[in-house]
């Protein structure tokens, strides 16, 4: 058995976490999954527990001009329905698992988790955020992108812990979002993808697409979308065989037991250039 | 009391929705100990040896060596083993039980005991034959030699798990010499029988109760005994109170699952008319045969469904691979024969290049037509009007017109079906012999004492039903507890659509009886015993006779959209006919309908699962897929009257039937869709993409 603590305050989370080794829950959807034992037993953490979802310092979503700020231990059913909450998240979020799930879920904790299949991380992704990592000893501030570095893996040192999210305010002329799970809600991700744009008198002027379970890492090249970007919609349409052709590249998946990489890959790049259809 | 099929409250809604309703799991006695299972981590393999850790005082394990008896679990087929002793045949075969009072420290013991095996080469493949059936109706031969031409396909079917929702469990006590079993089970009786044998003990000695069950589907008819035999033999060494409740992971890695199977079907086809099939059917069994001989008669008895073709030759198999024993679920075998013959007779028509409704039209069974097994349709045969119905109500010929266009990725599939009710061939009048018992209070309360399990289906409610509107009573004087083998007798296992109809009909019997010699403030008793009607003739090594004292009939009509980037399938309505006979509670068949066609539909396009060298992939409600709410489309279904003479107050089944026919119309709404023939399923989305890159038309 190990031990736990349930902080007060945000400041003696960070002093507990200063002192011992220990793993932050936020809602524990994953984690207690993760480390459940034989019902009736306590779950098998192998170390101490800091139950973070208690800290309401960390739980606001706040704006400034340029960027949206959310609090860390915000569940995912307040930014459902808060009005500050970018639209293409919320469109993410309404799909995400099942509302008794979303209730105790957390940004944060999709994120420190890693999973390559999380659905919130391609709105993330998509929408160049920005996460605020914090321990006794200061601040952090590094993209979604530097965050995360494999599956279940982060850059988070053992004394940090994610004290917010930061998300620039931008406006696309396109966006599309598309989940397949197994089924229609309540499902692990095949494959998902987010894609945005915007256009202006027929140039593309800004091209994200973000692609998720179909690598280690959430999958957004932004040299690739780089090279497209000052084009006009007509010529990216005209060959958007080459394009594919990069994200083919990068586009890696597994063979599971959710579905195979020859349906993964290939649902990914039919969804990317549907995407790109619909810009004309 | 007002017709018998108005509906009245579910008399177990109340508890079930208000969570009051205890179950095994909810169950504890003082000094109670906990047992868990060490099972195989190999496919096939001789077991070298088994390293137990030194037990600390009051735990204990429990193996093949405890066992009193037979180290087999009675079945039809008495080939499973309560626990390996050598030899084991599959991933999670059960080697021997850890029990003792903490569950900490026993799960420590599971972990530490070190198993040696020799590997052995395992079999997955459908190669290995240990039941073979066959049977012919009318000169298939000649037909085939007389045909125009010749068609064939073959079809594919997956897994199935039956995902109830309380995963299986015992509870067990040794009180002067008695073993007390109380478990979520289907078939008290299977149970008590099964463990007299790994016993050896006298039949007095093994008492078993049913727990209130939280869903079956069938995975609750055989597993349950082997589970009991093993709890008993726990019992029997240690002689304390145990409880053996499986987590839902091991439940759905080691219990029984429904049959992967692979059909091949050819037919003769002269003058526009099928006039002769030759069906193979092969079932994966899984590593011990148990129950699979009898799902492989229903499948291939089941093999013209609704249609009627003259002339058969039909044939199965049960093929022995190394990995978890297959067994009963809701349909029995005929879930994968009406898949592959209503694919086959939509390919046949597409082949003919002639309208498929119309010839479907032509091979509908009629009332006297000779059945697949040379019986008789006695009764009437309402599908015409069924069809017809369910054509309007889902605007059928419109719709298959319009989507006939594929650009509009849109697709509506139609079944026809029907389901035997009750224990196939003499199963009754021979294995099953079903007893019942009415019991009067002097109070004027009547017991029935009936074996039947209420899992969530309705029995409890139907059969009392049944008892107060013959005795004229009202609902309330009528009792009915989880059956209790010391305080019931054997009225069958609660299986086979046989519950309303066969055990029902025994009730209303009984009921009549004591209506008639009803003497108020005395105790009384009425038994009742089935027997068979007379007309009923079966032979069971040619399959010759009437299968099935009746059938049961559906029509489904499914309509879906396919994501032309994704292919996803998204379910859009589901319209259904039903003949059950005379419905005996219309809210409690209409449960049945949704319940199994969702089940049926899921079959055929949503539930995955497969093993990798003899290890399931999917084994827990994330990764196994089954429908949520959102997922599952309105369905509209209706009911047709047509009572059976000898079922009570006309009653047929109607468990399994609104299961069968579920997965081909999915799948034929999907190939419309697509534009491409399915012959696998479930129809998956990466399954829809292999189709549309290699597959012709």
């Amino acid at each position: 058995m190990v031990s736990h603590v349930i902080p007060k305050t945000y400041a003696e989370a960070l002093t507990v976490l200063k002192a011992g080794n220990h793993r932050v829950i936020a809602g524990g959807t994953d984690m207690m999954v993760r480390h459940r034992a034989w019902a009736g037993l306590p779950p098998l953490f192998d170390k101490p527990v800091l139950f973070a979802f208690t800290l309401s310092e960390l739980k606001y979503v706040k704006e400034d001009e340029q960027v949206i700020c959310i609090g860390a231990m915000t569940d995912l059913e307040t930014l459902l329905h808060h009005e500050r909450t970018p639209a293409l998240l919320r469109q993410v979020i309404a799909i995400m698992a099942s509302p008794a799930i979303r209730y105790v879920s957390t940004l944060a904790g999709n994120i420190v988790n890693a999973s390559p299949a999380a659905d919130s991380l391609l709105a993330l992704y998509a929408l160049d955020a920005q996460v605020v990592l914090e321990s006794t000893s200061g601040k952090r501030i590094l993209s979604i992108e530097k965050t995360i570095v494999g599956p279940g893996k982060t850059v988070l040192h053992d004394d940090e812990m994610v004290a917010e999210i930061r998300i620039p305010k931008t406006r696309f002329t396109h966006t599309m979002f598309r989940k397949v799970g197994g089924r229609r809600a309540d499902a692990i991700t095949k494959i998902g993808f987010v894609g945005c744009a915007t256009v202006n008198e027929g140039i593309i002027r800004d091209l994200r697409l973000v692609f998720n379970a179909v690598a280690p890492v959430v999958v957004r090249e932004k040299s690739v979308e780089a090279l497209h970007v000052g084009h006009s919609v007509k010529n990216v349409l005209s060959d958007t065989d080459t394009l594919m052709h990069h994200y083919s590249e990068h586009i890696k998946p597994i063979d599971d037991q959710r579905s195979n990489q020859h349906y993964r890959k290939e649902a990914a790049l039919r969804l990317a250039r549907h995407f790109l259809d619909t810009l004309a | 009391m007002p017709d018998i099929h108005q509906s009245v409250p579910k008399i177990d809604a109340k508890e079930k929705i208000s969570g009051r309703m205890t179950y095994v799991a909810d169950m504890r006695y003082d000094d109670m100990l906990y047992a868990k299972t060490v099972r195989s981590s190999q496919a096939h393999a001789r077991i070298r040896s088994v390293r137990v850790p030194t037990l600390p005082e009051g735990y204990h394990v429990v193996d093949h060596r405890d066992i009193p008896g037979k180290n087999v679990v009675k079945m039809i087929f008495d080939d499973w083993p309560v626990f390996a002793s050598d030899t084991v045949h599959h991933v999670g075969e059960p080697i021997m039980l850890v029990v003792g009072p903490d569950k900490r420290i026993v799960q420590t013991l599971v972990d530490a005991i070190v198993i040696d095996y020799e590997p052995l080469n395992p079999t997955f493949s459908m190669t290995d034959s240990v039941v073979n059936y066959h049977y012919d109706k009318g000169d298939p031969a000649s037909a085939f030699k007389a045909a125009d031409t010749t068609v064939a396909y073959d079809y594919e079917t997956g897994y199935q798990e039956q995902a109830y929702i309380e995963p299986q469990g015992f509870i067990g006590t040794y009180d002067d010499e008695r073993i007390h079993l109380i478990g979520s089970i289907q078939a008290p009786y299977y149970v008590k029988n099964a463990v007299i044998d790994t016993m050896a003990c006298d039949p007095d000695a093994i008492r078993v109760v049913q727990a209130t069950v939280g869903g079956a589907f069938g995975g609750k008819e055989e597993f349950p005994s082997l589970m009991g035999c093993q709890l008993a033999v726990a019992l029997n060494k240690i002689k304390r109170p145990i409880k053996l409740i499986y987590e839902r992971e091991e439940d759905m890695d080691v219990t029984t699952k429904r049959h992967p199977s692979k059909t091949r079907i050819e037919g003769a086809i002269k003058e526009g008319r099928i006039t002769a099939l030759r069906i193979h059917i092969g079932i994966d069994g899984g590593a011990f045969i148990g129950l699979s001989g009898v799902v492989l008669s229903r499948a291939i008895i089941a093999a013209t469904s609704a249609y009627t073709v003259d002339n058969l030759d039909v044939s199965g198999d049960v093929y022995k691979t190394n990995t978890v024993p297959n067994g009963a679920f809701r349909g029995f075998g005929a879930p994968q024969m009406i898949y592959a013959v209503e694919m086959f007779f939509h390919h046949v028509a597409k082949h003919l290049n002639v309208d498929v409704h119309d010839f479907r039209l032509k091979h509908l069974a009629k009332q006297g037509n000779h059945t697949s097994t040379s019986g008789l349709f006695r009764d009437p045969i309402l599908m015409p009007e069924m069809i017809e119905r369910a054509c309007a109500m889902s605007d059928y010929h419109t719709k298959r017109k319009a989507y006939a266009n594929p650009e509009v990725y849109k697709g509506i599939g139609m079944s026809w079906f029907l389901h035997g009710c009750g224990f196939t061939g003499s199963g009754e009048a021979e294995h099953i012999k079903a007893k019942i018992k009415l019991e009067k209070l002097p109070d004027g309360l009547v017991y029935l004492r009936v074996a039947a399990v209420d899992m969530g289906q309705g029995a409890k409610t139907t059969l009392m039903k049944v008892a107060a509107k013959t005795l004229d009573l009202p609902l309330e004087r009528i009792r009915y507890e989880n059956p209790d083998t010391d305080l019931v007798p054997d009225s069958g296992p609660t299986v086979a659509s046989r519950t309303a109809m066969v055990v029902g009909g025994l009730v209303a019997r009984a009921a009549t009886k004591l209506k008639k010699t009803w003497i108020d403030d005395e105790h009384q008793v009425i038994h009742e015993q089935y027997v068979q009607p007379d007309y009923v003739r079966w032979n069971q090594d040619t399959f010759t006779g009437d299968a099935y004292p009746a059938y049961s009939w559906g029509v489904n009509v499914v309509e879906v959209e396919v994501d032309k980037t994704t292919l996803e399938v998204e379910v859009k309505h589901i319209w259904s006919t039903y003949d059950v006979g005379q419905s005996l509670d219309d809210n409690i068949v209409l449960g049945q309908a949704d319940g199994g066609t969702a089940q049926g539909v899921a079959y055929g396009y949503l539930e995955v699962m497969r093993h990798r060298e003899g290890k399931l992939l999917h084994k827990n409600m994330t990764d196994y897929v089954i429908p949520t709410a959102v997922d599952m489309a309105k369905t509209t279904t209706e009911l047709y009257n047509n009572p059976f003479a000898l079922g009570p107050y006309g009653a047929k089944g109607a468990g399994e039937l609104t299961l069968v026919g579920g997965a081909p119309a999915v799948a034929l709404a999907i190939e419309m869709a697509i534009g491409k023939r399915v012959h696998a399923i479930p129809a998956t989305p990466e399954y829809l993409m292999e189709v549309l890159h290699h597959a012709n038309d």
